[in-house]
């Protein structure tokens, strides 16, 4: 076998750095290894990009030897909960500025009919998210309380403190700055991003809980194939707001005197994004749930 | 027109090779490479390369030394490796033999 030659590990900073990108099963697996080569060579930009470009196909097609279906499960989860937040509070946003403030468009069923599909399949997302991640929820919390974690504790209280603490928020801004008109645009739009902040915290939590107590079995099993189901839902709801949108858009005058073309392109892009992420990550967890 | 004949030079055809005669460790495998193929190996393939072999079962890791992993050829690998080097022999005579012959050809 050989032996180095020379040894430069200070050039070997950058490639060291773009080991971060694998993941952290091939990380355990091949980290040392490769640190160790990257000693022996002295790395580089060229070493380090060639591990950045290796780390894509890392994410998306894991070596057969490295898959634990477990920590696919949990991971999976993890994203569906945030794309899924970050896409019910868009869509919640839709409902306030369109449905809610009475923008119909008569004699079209189409806006009509998005407008009860959207109702419908936010019930469904609930009601899923609800079914379970309840028993997940339930399971870790004992855990944490049973073990004295009183971090993790402190995480999985998160979705209930959270938008407590937002409603909260709202309901004394209407109270006190609110007009017969509502609010104005500005204390909206921050009341807006507190809710976005409420809904990055409550998905935060129990990513940060799964991260550190590693749930397994059946609980976890039950959460992925709710978490499938409430990201289908949420995806429908999604379509079902853009359509209504589109509709709105295009018939409604006064609407579209309110709303300017690049809110409704940059609606859709978001909505695009989140349900993409949340389906491809929903679809792999489901996978290593039938594979566990 | 060389650079995509060069991709008979596989990756993880270069590695079977290198670890057809004795067990190596990642860097030991890229100097093999290097000196007798001529082919230079970075990190990142290198080891996308090794993790793939490993799952297909046709190289297995040994005992860590130093932080180092060598790796061993197994019997499908070895019987993998055998039949690709065949095939690209037979190529390699045929394109010989052939190229023989055009250039007595042109050369009458």
């Amino acid at each position: 076998m050989g032996t180095p030659s020379v040894r430069r590990p200070g050039k070997a900073r950058l490639a060291r750095a773009a080991l971060r990108l694998y993941p952290p099963a091939w990380r355990g697996r091949y980290g040392t290894e490769v640190l160790a080569l990257l000693d022996d060579t002295g790395g580089g930009l060229r070493a380090a990009l060639g591990l950045a470009w290796r780390a894509i196909p890392a994410w998306i097609c894991p070596p057969r030897q490295l898959h634990d279906p477990e920590a696919r499960m949990r991971a999976s989860l993890g994203t569906v909960l945030a794309a899924g937040a970050m896409l019910a509070g868009v869509c919640l946003v839709f409902a306030q500025l369109t449905q809610l403030q009475g923008f119909r468009v008569h004699g079209s069923p189409v806006v009509a009919g998005s407008y009860a599909i959207f109702d419908v399949a936010m019930a469904v997302c609930a009601l899923a998210a609800a079914a379970g991640g309840l028993p997940l929820w339930l399971v870790m919390l004992r855990r944490a309380r049973r073990e004295h974690r009183a971090r993790e504790t402190a995480y999985l209280m998160l979705p209930v403190v959270a938008p407590v603490a937002w409603l909260t928020t709202v309901a004394t801004v209407a109270r006190l700055l609110g007009g017969p008109d509502g609010v104005s645009p500005g204390v909206f739009f921050a009341v807006t991003l507190l809710g976005f902040g409420a809904a990055a915290a409550s998905s935060a939590g129990p990513i940060l809980a799964m991260q550190r107590l590693r749930p397994r079995g059946p609980a976890v099993q039950l959460a992925v194939r709710a978490a499938a189901l409430a990201t289908a839902a949420i995806v429908v709801a999604g379509v079902a707001s853009a359509t209504a949108l589109t509709g709105l858009f295009l018939w409604a005058r006064g609407f579209a005197g309110y709303h300017s073309g690049a809110v409704l392109g940059g609606y859709l892009a978001v909505v695009a994004a989140l349900a993409t992420t949340a389906a491809i990550s929903a679809r792999r967890g489901t996978r290593a749930a039938r594979s566990s | 027109m060389t650079s995509r004949l060069d991709r008979w030079a596989d990756p993880p055809l270069l590695v079977l090779a290198s670890l057809a005669d004795e067990p190596k460790h990642g860097y030991a495998i890229t100097q093999d490479v290097a000196q007798t193929m001529g082919v230079t190996l970075g990190a990142g393939t290198l080891y996308a390369v090794i993790s793939r072999l490993e799952a297909q079962g046709l190289i297995e890791p040994l005992d860590t030394v130093d932080r180092r992993r060598p790796y061993r050829i197994t019997m499908a690998g070895a019987e993998a490796l055998a039949q690709q080097s065949s095939r690209m022999s037979k190529v390699a005579s045929l394109a010989q033999a052939r190229l023989r012959t055009g250039l007595g050809m042109a050369g009458a």
